[in-house]
């Protein structure tokens, strides 16, 4: 069969596609995490060809981190949005959080960019009051953009039909939530301090890939279990419901879960205290 | 007629075609037919101009950075390299506004595009580029209409 051919056959659908599959569900923040993801390539090349370090590290590995973050932030919630409420994406107050949402997104990664670029600290940075402000703001902005997390938590929590599996939907609905409290809670706590790492002396003893300090405390790594709850959680509920099978709406799948969730808790608030006692979770 | 004179003349020529672009929406005749034509169409006469009464008196060449540098190091070669810059930028921020239109794109997305090609021309092509693949990633069907 040619593709000329003039007959008046309707042409086969086109088969779904992966990415609108997986994200289509909210393409604002499907656009910004892919666009983050885009983003790696020319900071991975300014890493290569700018020489300047910061703190021992490269000086864009910092962006790029948290470009690769976002992105998987941002992605994430774009996949679960699947589950949220018919129609909750157009509504005009979901799109203005959303916008609001995205310009947090924007903001930090500029505040981030722009500070390695300029061979200056973005966190943590009280040199002058100018950057004592704009690292003020950009906490505001990482609670604003966090939020999404919760919001999206509670409105899969209250629209059971969106995830018919009350255990896989309780798990959806509190990795989501526990993220936002728990990264508020240990970010919020890491912001007050002066740095992220607690106690002396620091050699540069780091774990691989991740970085984080195998010497003193270091309150990055709290933050990244708190962050991940929305990626845990809802895999333990997923695992829970393989593991149940037929009997997958028991209440031991439930039990199971919030089992899951107290240990993920537990885990996140004991590497949380670690760091606060100066202890590395990953000593020599 | 020095190279700075010239340099004087053309910087605000652009300028003024920058200014069409950002505020596209409210005259999209105006930005197409003047910055995205007439204003490049001028920038690129300058420079050819430029290229011909004084090419002969350039050193250097393509073949290595440092003959590129030695040929900017003539003022009217660097001026008619700084034109370059400003005619080719242009175009493709004409190019961007034309290309968002017809793809519906909201003109508060193209301006950051804009800002950046102005200022750092490929930046905000890329910009750009990337925007349109994301797009395409996420609604293939939409794109193939």
């Amino acid at each position: 069969m040619s593709d000329i051919s003039l007959s008046s056959v309707p042409r086969a659908p086109a088969p779904p596609r992966l990415i609108p599959q997986l994200f289509g569900a909210e393409p604002r923040f499907a656009a910004l995490g892919l666009l983050l993801a885009l983003a790696m390539i020319p900071t991975a090349l300014a890493m290569t060809l700018d020489p300047r370090q910061f703190q021992a590290e490269a000086i864009w590995l910092k962006p790029l981190k948290f470009e690769l973050a976002l992105s998987l932030y941002l992605l994430s919630l774009a996949f679960f949005a699947r589950f949220l409420p018919p129609g909750m994406t157009d509504r005009r107050g979901y799109r203005i959080f959303a916008g609001v949402v995205i310009f947090c997104v924007l903001a930090e990664m500029a505040w981030i960019g722009g500070a390695a670029m300029f061979g200056t600290a973005s966190h943590f940075n009280l040199t002058d009051p100018v950057m004592g402000a704009i690292y003020s703001l950009m906490g505001l902005f990482a609670v604003t953009l966090t939020s999404a997390s919760l919001v999206y938590g509670i409105a899969i929590w209250r629209h059971p039909a969106g995830l018919p599996d009350p255990a896989l939907r309780l798990s959806v609905a509190l990795g989501l939530g526990l993220t936002f409290v728990l990264t508020v809670l240990v970010a919020g706590y890491m912001a007050g301090q002066p740095g992220h790492l607690v106690g002396t002396p620091v050699t540069g003893a780091k774990v691989p890939l991740m970085g984080w300090s195998r010497e003193v405390g270091d309150l990055r790594l709290p933050h990244f279990l708190a962050t991940h709850a929305m990626h845990v959680i809802p895999l333990a509920g997923l695992l829970v419901g393989l593991l149940a099978g037929r009997m997958r709406s028991s209440r031991l799948a439930i039990w199971s879960v919030w089992a899951a969730s107290a240990g993920f808790v537990a885990l996140t608030l004991g590497s949380f205290a670690l760091a606060i006692m100066g202890l590395p979770a990953f000593a020599l | 007629m020095t190279p700075d004179t010239l340099f004087q003349i053309a910087s605000p020529l652009a300028m003024a075609g920058w200014l069409l672009l950002a505020f596209a929406p409210l005259a999209p005749r105006w930005a197409d037919t003047l910055a995205g034509f007439i204003l490049p169409a001028l920038l690129s006469l300058l420079y050819t101009g430029v290229i011909l009464g004084h090419w002969w008196q350039g050193q250097g060449g393509f073949d290595s950075l440092a003959n590129v540098m030695a040929l900017l190091s003539n003022p009217w070669m660097a001026l008619a390299g700084w034109v370059h810059f400003l005619a080719f930028d242009l175009f493709i921020g004409g190019w961007i506004t034309r290309r968002a239109r017809t793809e519906g794109v909201s003109h508060l997305l193209v301006l950051p595009c804009l800002l950046l090609t102005f200022l750092f021309g490929p930046i905000g092509l890329i910009l750009f580029l990337s925007n349109a693949a994301t797009r395409r990633l996420l609604h293939p069907l939409r794109s193939e209409v």
